[in-house]
């Protein structure tokens, strides 16, 4: 059975979601920025971008997060947890790049230990994603083995119909079936021919890629200072990237009472590995960017099996002097053998 | 000869002489309109840089790391009057000596790059002199004056709204020639001086705190806004604060490597009218 979803049936949808306890997070552009946000209306939704410019990540993995609040008495320290609220949500309109992004960091949030703030809200969400029919210069889900269509980290996949009309519904998982049944009667049987995968090409060889940052003899290459002198040493490639997952504890209040608060941080900064006694083992911008490519491509894929990049292209995208993960990995695999 | 080839060849000339030791310029990027910054050694390699109307970026924040001027060795750098301008700022502020620094000058004009003669920064002054003259002035002007026209309270909401979106990545930092203190205020941390959460009061901090510290040092390269990741039109504020500089204080950031930097210094005849 094929079944498929209207662009006029959204609005229903919604409803039927709201009215089920949902809040409906869609890719929306507001102030100038295009990130997920609430949606009430299919109107609010910004469905036609390649990507938005702000991952998914965000709404699972917040920039700041209160973790507890704390009381400094004369006898006793008192603290009281805070968590995250428990609220069922629906990502509609994400792209495969992204979802990936999500179960590449599972691994990671539940490794020697479950994180509690990061899994309530995974288990309270639904990701329904859109196949891309458009990629941009910047996209590369095809050289890192995931593609257009990847249904890695979704629970409903929707393919776009040819004619435009809407989607085809394929769901994933039992979340995603059981999203699926909420509005069964706004599906229709349809079997509509569906509009052909973005063409992506391959921008560089994995294989490798990883054999060559396997090899420690690599790890004092020249090629790390020549890819590297132009970064400027900002986080945005941390930021925006749908898989890293650095953070930084810290506490924020006066001497008496404060929130304890788990911030993003990032391997680009200078801050990130600086001793108390004032060295540093990463003092220079070269040993930073290196560590981020071998973080990737080298010890998470030791560690889990998996490498930690979706190739959503967002760090060359917005990066402000044009470096990112694509132009390094170019370099290694125009290395000659 | 266009004047790309023309800047490859000086820029050929510049190292085979020993003149300089290094030519900070443009390259070609990941898309046929990106440009990025490269840096070159010998002659041999000078058919990379490119130069046209894409090449927008200030390059004079790559002349402040640690170490690549104290050899006492030149620097060639492909600068727009904006960058030339910073260069004066950083000779004025003792970051460098403008001796040590050969500019390869341009401007853009009508989509095309044009040479502008000099290789100095003073050589630059009559230019520099009549970019004074001709007034402050943004692409965002609408934009700007729109917020003037604002209650107070109105202008604090927009900017809520606008640093709501900030994620503290400091690219409008790192990106910027004027931000060279080799530890920024927000990084120090025994004590922490400066909340490191991005929540609204975090992002406010960070954003005034970084307004402030260019007031009378911008030079308007739009460098910051173009880093943003998020959106946030950071050359609005950066655009008042040269407003009351030059209103104030007739002072054009980057005018001359002997102008003294307008808020570190006390003249007898400069107006009071702020204080009560």
């Amino acid at each position: 059975m094929t079944r498929i979803l209207l662009h006029s049936r959204v609005d229903d949808c919604l409803s039927a979601w709201r009215s089920a306890g949902f809040r409906v997070l869609a890719p929306s552009k507001r102030n100038d920025l295009t990130r997920f946000d609430e949606v009430h209306a299919a109107s609010d939704m910004a469905l036609d971008l390649v990507l938005p410019e702000r991952t998914i990540k965000d709404h699972f993995f917040p920039q700041t997060e209160p973790l507890l609040n704390y009381r400094i008495k004369k006898q006793a320290i008192e603290s009281d947890e805070m968590l995250p609220p428990q609220q069922k949500r629906i990502f509609f309109g994400v792209r495969p790049c992204d979802a990936s992004g999500l179960e590449i960091d599972d691994a990671l949030f539940g490794w020697d230990y479950k994180d509690r703030y990061w899994f309530s809200r995974r288990e309270n969400s639904v990701i329904i994603t859109i196949a891309c029919t458009r990629a941009d210069d910047f996209c590369m889900c095809t050289s890192v083995q995931l593609s257009p269509d990847s249904t890695k980290g979704s629970d409903v996949m929707l393919h776009p119909l040819k004619d435009g009309r809407g989607w085809r519904v394929v769901t994933l998982t039992d979340r995603g079936k059981e999203l699926a049944e909420t509005i069964a009667s706004m599906l229709q049987e349809d079997a509509s021919e569906t509009a052909p995968a973005a063409s992506v090409p391959v921008k560089f060889d994995l294989d490798k890629v990883t054999s060559w940052l396997a090899d420690p003899s690599n790890f004092e290459s020249h090629l790390w200072k020549e890819v590297s002198q132009r970064c400027i040493g900002c986080g945005s490639c941390t930021f925006l990237c749908p898989t890293c997952h650095c953070f930084d504890i810290q506490d924020e209040g006066d001497t008496y009472s404060g929130i304890r608060r788990k911030n993003w941080d990032s391997c680009s900064f200078a801050m990130f590995t600086m001793h108390t006694s004032g060295h540093n083992p990463r003092n220079t911008q070269s040993t930073r960017w290196r560590q981020r490519i071998m973080h990737k491509f080298n010890y998470y894929q030791g560690k889990f099996g998996v490498n930690s990049c979706s190739g959503c292209g967002r760090c060359t995208r917005q990066c402000p002097v044009d470096m990112g993960i694509t132009e390094t990995l170019q370099e290694i695999t125009n290395l000659p053998r | 000869m266009g004047i790309q080839e023309q800047y490859r060849t000086d820029a050929a000339n510049l190292l085979d002489s020993g003149a300089v030791k290094l030519v900070i310029g443009y390259g070609e990027g990941s898309t046929p309109e990106r440009r990025r910054p490269i840096f070159i050694r010998s002659a041999e390699e000078v058919g990379r840089l490119v130069l046209d109307a894409n090449c927008i970026a200030n390059l004079s924040a790559y002349l402040v790391p640690e170490g690549l001027l104290s050899d006492g060795k030149s620097v060639a750098v492909f600068l727009k009057p904006d960058g030339i301008r910073s260069v004066n700022i950083l000779a004025a502020e003792a970051q460098l000596n403008p001796e040590q620094v050969v500019i390869l000058g341009f401007n853009i004009d009508a989509g095309l790059a044009n040479p502008l003669p000099g290789r100095k920064a003073n050589e630059f002054a009559p230019l520099l002199a009549s970019l004074k003259s001709a007034g402050l002035s943004t692409d965002l002007q609408r934009e700007a004056d729109r917020l003037e026209q604002m209650t107070a309270v109105e202008r604090f909401e927009y900017w809520k709204e606008q640093f709501s979106k900030c994620i503290k990545c400091y690219a409008c930092r790192q990106v910027c020639p004027m931000c060279y203190c080799r530890r920024c205020i927000v990084d120090v941390n025994q004590p922490q001086w400066v909340n490191t959460s991005s929540h609204t009061l975090g992002n406010f901090e960070w954003n005034i705190i970084r307004a402030y510290h260019l007031a009378g040092r911008c030079v308007a390269c739009g460098g910051c806004d173009r880093a943003c990741p998020v959106n946030i039109p950071l050359r609005l504020l950066n655009h008042r604060m040269s407003k009351e500089a030059l209103d104030t204080f007739d002072h054009f950031a980057g005018e001359s490597a002997d102008q003294k930097p307008v808020l570190a210094t006390f003249r007898q005849d400069d107006p009071e009218t702020f204080i009560l």
